[in-house]
């Protein structure tokens, strides 16, 4: 055996950095009241993890990308043969990883224009109608019983391997290493880069900060005019 | 004071004759009410809690005298035998469980009641800090409030 890295540092970042912010995100939304604000600020800061997880996905160390293991029909029928030798996400693993992606971006998609019908709006939610803010809130709830479902799978196919195929997968996501057989190893070693490039590092940041910058409000998306209207209208005006 | 509200609230809740009109317009007044709270609960989020910095005392103070104005008003009058069903403004959400669940019922009423007008009593002062907190306990029970009774979508 030997052992070899695996997963960037970067990768690992997001992976545990996303946990303890889905964990954060729902115990906020449970409890309410002023934790809904916290809520918010929990999902811009998915929004960030997603952006920069995906943009890793071009930009990062070899297993980190998607096209390493985008689980094509072949890899996928090799996998269920068990002819699939590799050690980064194995096909049915990538499968669970693009499906917890585009759920988790489903959550913040909808969680920006959505409300909680009594002080929270999403960053986004001035931008539609109540009615559609409404839909969005539907979809930010009945998405999330899906991704409670896949994070459920998740946990328990990594217990799975562990427990069945003797493969502990957690080990290797927290230190970035994994032992692997000697000839596997070697036969994959000319075909991995585990390096993490500065400049590639610095741009999937840029990208995501920017990312986020854009949809938390910062930027005003409607004309900066009607501010004066507001400041007007927000005083109490004497009488009616 | 809580007295008062409690005695309000059972009167409210028990005595049928006090329901408010026939079914859809309970139901449509009910939703009116919750409206024109969102109005002002919107007023006080945006100066105390996202722009602090357009806090106005007076414009604050005002909110949350509606708010609480609303809170005693005795909604429980609009919640009559057989309003989880029908529309008002537009179908309701109320749980049917609504009717079940009376000690539940009254006692996040009576929290809303409570955080309500203490809201309105620290807004008074303008107190930012304060306000902020109170008004995190007013938006605390309309979520309780829907958590147990409204039909989550």
């Amino acid at each position: 055996m030997k052992v070899i890295s695996v997963w960037d540092l970067p990768l690992r970042l997001f992976h545990w950095l996303l946990v303890v912010s889905v964990v954060a995100a729902y115990v906020s939304a449970k409890v309410g009241g002023a934790w809904i604000d916290w809520h918010g600020r929990i999902g811009l800061f998915i929004v960030g993890l997603l952006i920069f997880r995906i943009v890793w996905g071009f930009l990062g160390s070899t297993h980190a990308r998607f096209k390493t293991f985008f689980p094509t029909f072949s890899r996928l029928v090799a996998y269920f043969k068990g002819h699939w030798h590799g050690i980064g996400h194995n096909p049915l693993g990538a499968l669970s990883v693009l499906a917890l992606l585009t759920l988790v971006a489903t959550q913040v998609g909808s969680g920006l224009f959505a409300n909680d019908d009594i002080s929270f709006t999403g960053p986004l939610a001035s931008l539609v109608d109540k009615e559609q803010s409404d839909q969005f809130t539907r979809w930010h709830n009945s998405s999330f019983n899906i991704l409670l479902v896949l994070v459920i799978l998740h946990v328990v196919a990594i217990v799975y391997h562990r427990l069945i195929k003797k493969n502990n997968l957690v080990g290797p996501m927290v230190t970035g290493k994994k032992k692997v057989p000697k000839e596997l190893a070697e036969k994959v070693a000319p075909s991995i880069n585990t390096a993490v490039g500065p400049l590639r590092l610095a741009l999937s940041l840029i990208i995501s900060v920017t990312v986020v910058w854009s949809v938390s409000g910062a930027i005003s998306l409607t004309s900066s005019a009607p501010t004066e209207n507001v400041q007007q209208a927000a005083q109490v005006s004497a009488g009616f | 004071m809580k007295k008062k509200i409690l005695v309000t609230l059972l009167l409210a809740a028990t005595a049928s004759a006090a329901f408010a009109g026939p079914i859809e317009e309970q139901i449509r007044f009910r939703q009116s009410a919750y409206s024109y709270l969102s109005w002002n609960t919107a007023k006080i989020k945006k100066q105390v809690v996202d722009s602090p910095e357009t806090f106005n005392k007076d414009y604050v103070a005002a909110a949350a005298n509606a708010i609480a104005a609303v809170a005693n008003s005795g909604l429980g009058e609009l919640y009559g035998p057989g309003t989880d069903q029908g529309t008002g403004w537009k179908p309701t959400r109320l749980k049917a469980e609504f009717f079940q669940k009376k000690d539940e019922v009254t006692t996040v009423a009576n929290n809303f009641n409570v955080a309500a007008n203490e809201l309105a009593k620290v807004a008074a002062t303008g107190d930012k800090a304060a306000i902020k907190d109170a008004f995190g306990k007013v938006t605390e029970s309309c979520k309780a409030c829907h958590d147990l009774a409204r039909i989550k979508e």
